[in-house]
């Protein structure tokens, strides 16, 4: 009988092609705009290392005196000293964790043929890539004899190195970040993710960094930090070395920890780590104050995805209720003008039920139209925001997901509007209309 | 088969009551060819919705077959609608955007008849009405005697034991009326169970039993038989002769 509800569904499309169109369109201009917002929303909130995302761990200590107030809800910087993250990358737990920073350098091959362009860097250590599931198309990351010794290699991008190298394996070959040289020991593969959950304060939807190098090389260098820097007191700072001293937050701190046993011992080691630095007198404060923050933990205590967003889903999803709206009542007209036929079909032994079924399967027909063309529409809009704003060029993509939920949504916002006139249609008194034919 | 009982009607509206039927109360046996006659407005109409279950009644009680109709729910008296009563209209309500096989097809569907029983069923009734060969035609391509013909073959195809029609001749003239009529006495010497209302006194006389609505009631109840019955067992001549002019 489904199959006989949708010939009948294309039949009386076809003949108000007028009123069929209108709201195909309606509908269509309802779900392109809402998927569009859904869209960049759903990248947004989406877990961006779902495989790991519950054993990574986001580090913040509270090693401030006493009264000093952050703007957080839990009074915790969401950055470590760089004291702090040196003692804690020593620790001995857990076995994977890394501190690190973005910076950057002017990157050129020491030649006339490459033109000198500005690179963002990561600073970290070498567990980086295995923590975060970024994989290796050559070569791998640098040793821990490396990172001891301070050697000058870096990890660069599958993107630089195409630049760079045509895309040939170049490790072992050289690179120059502003004045140094440094070996390239591990090509990355494409490393694309829409949320850069790792480090915030850049922005969460930037790019991820081109150039990788390890932590040791901060007081080598001497390196600035591409970040925020913040400082709860007044300290002279004369020096790099007085900034490696200080009492400023400007590194971020990450810890796998793959069970809740682990998270324990974790726990009760940054409470002792604490309990001890509290005692050597760097900071006045009774008790200790310390976050462990997964990755979906960390996204939402940093808003990354703003109440704005949500408003704006919002909007659009008032905008498909205009739409409907609009469907509602050219339903109500097109089906109650078809009062006859179903008097008729009611005579002829169709239920209400059956009457009900058969314009349900004509609207959902008219949303699965309108949801292939918002579809379209979408696309069309989100190619207008990544052009408008490269900052969005990995967010405003629409995943399988959402061009499922293109149509489900579109064919379920038709039968909501549809019900209504189906249910008058279907209640109507096919007495009365059988006379009057 | 049809027992009404009291059956009352009354339309209510915020001021007026209008009583469509009272007290209206009719037995039709099995394989009986009704007429029911009487003036606009009367209630036939009313009464014929009402014994098709396309209206409720107010009040009375209305068995069709043994089963009180005044319990069932839409559901059942649209199951019931379609396995026993087939309709015939003065206006022939066809669909018009399904040619004639899907016309005749649609109460077969809504009974869940497979394809093939399906196809068998309409050409069978397309060809009794003489139609067989215009299955792919719209209706609007035919003319209104062949409209109603296929109005009936649709009526059929269900094979209702209970055929109900309404002016089933109204707007067709004289030649095709009678080739209905035709029709429908054919299709009542095979079995079905026709209840005809009609304006046309002519027609209502070849029915073999007549009845009259007026003011919603059953006012006056007489059994006519055919010319054709009456001829055959009129003993004098002087009665044949009175029959005949």
């Amino acid at each position: 009988m489904f199959v006989h509800y949708l010939d009948l569904a294309w039949r009386s499309l076809k003949r108000t092609p007028l009123v069929s169109g209108l709201m195909v369109l309606a509908i269509a201009v309802g779900i392109g705009i809402t998927m569009t917002s859904l869209s960049v929303y759903h990248m947004m909130s989406m877990d961006p290392i779902p495989e790991k995302s519950d054993t990574l761990f986001a580090v913040q200590l509270n090693t401030m005196d006493e009264g000093n107030q952050w703007w957080t809800d839990d009074d915790l910087p969401q950055q470590i000293t760089y004291k702090d993250a040196m003692a804690l990358y020593k620790a001995d737990i857990p076995a994977k964790k890394v501190p690190m920073m973005r910076t950057g350098f002017t990157v050129h091959m020491n030649n006339d043929q490459v033109k000198p362009f500005l690179e963002g860097t990561r600073v970290t250590g070498r567990d980086f890539f295995s923590m975060f599931n970024v994989s290796f198309k050559y070569g791998d990351t640098w040793t821990q004899n490396q990172e001891d010794t301070i050697a000058p290699v870096v990890v660069i991008s599958e993107q630089l190195n195409e630049k760079l190298f045509g895309g040939e394996n170049s490790v072992g070959k050289e690179i120059y970040l502003d004045d140094n040289s440094y070996q390239i020991v591990g090509v990355l593969n494409n490393w694309d993710i829409h949320t850069k959950y790792y480090d915030l304060t850049n922005g969460a939807f930037n790019n991820v960094e081109a150039v990788y190098m390890p932590i040791t090389q901060i007081p080598a260098l001497e390196l600035p930090a591409w970040g925020n820097t913040n400082g709860w007191k007044y300290e002279m700072i004369d020096s790099y070395q007085d900034r490696l001293n200080s009492e400023t937050f400007w590194l971020q701190f990450w810890s796998q920890l793959d069970s809740p046993d682990e998270k324990i011992a974790y726990e009760n080691f940054l409470t002792a780590y604490l309990t001890e630095q509290g005692g050597l007198g760097r900071y006045t404060r009774e008790g200790v104050s310390f976050g462990l923050r997964d990755v979906n933990g960390w996204l939402e205590y940093n808003n990354v995805v703003s109440e704005d967003n949500r408003i704006l889903v919002g909007l659009s999803f008032l905008f498909l209720i205009v739409c409907l709206a609009n469907i509602l009542g050219l339903l109500l007209g097109k089906f109650l003008r078809r009062a006859p036929e179903v008097g008729v079909r009611r005579a002829l032994g169709a239920s209400k039920r059956d009457v009900f079924k058969q314009h349900l399967v004509e609207v959902s027909l008219l949303g699965l139209f309108g949801g292939v063309i918002g579809i379209g529409i979408a696309q069309l809009g989100l190619w207008g925001v990544r052009e408008s704003y490269s900052y969005y060029s990995a967010l405003a993509t629409m995943d399988l997901s959402m061009l499922f939920a293109a149509p489900v949504i579109a064919i379920s916002a038709c039968i909501l509007a549809g019900m209504y006139p189906a249910w008058l249609v279907c209640k109507t008194q096919p007495a009365i209309y059988l006379k009057t034919q | 088969m049809l027992t009404m009982t009291n059956i009352s009607k009354v339309y209510q509206t915020e001021k007026v009551q209008t009583h469509a039927l009272r007290d209206f109360n009719l037995q039709v046996n099995e394989g009986e060819f009704i007429a029911v006659t009487g003036p606009s407005g009367s209630g036939k109409t009313t009464f014929l919705n009402i014994a098709g279950m396309l209206e409720n009644f107010t009040g009375g009680q209305y068995m069709l077959d043994d089963v009180d109709i005044g319990k069932l729910n839409d559901n059942a008296r649209a199951d019931l609608r379609n396995q026993k009563i087939g309709f015939i209209f003065q206006g022939f309500n066809l669909i018009p955007d399904l040619n004639l096989y899907e016309n005749v097809e649609v109460p077969l569907r809504y009974r869940g008849i497979k394809a093939a029983e399906r196809k068998r069923r309409i050409e069978d009734c397309l060809e009794k009405v003489g139609l067989g060969s215009r299955a792919k035609h719209l209706p609007q391509q035919l003319s209104g005697g062949q409209q109603q013909r296929v109005a009936i073959a649709r009526a059929l195809a269900g094979q209702p034991r209970f055929l109900l029609a309404d002016e089933p001749t109204g707007n067709l003239d004289s030649l095709m009326a009678r080739q209905v009529m035709e029709l429908l006495e054919q299709i009542n010497k095979e079995g079905a169970t026709i209840v005809m209302v009609t304006h046309d006194p002519e027609l209502a006389r070849r029915a073999p039993r007549n009845i009259q609505v007026v003011d919603g009631k059953l006012a006056d109840f007489t059994l006519y038989q055919s010319r054709e019955a009456v001829l055959d067992t009129a003993n004098d001549n002087k009665m044949k002769s009175a029959v005949e002019a």
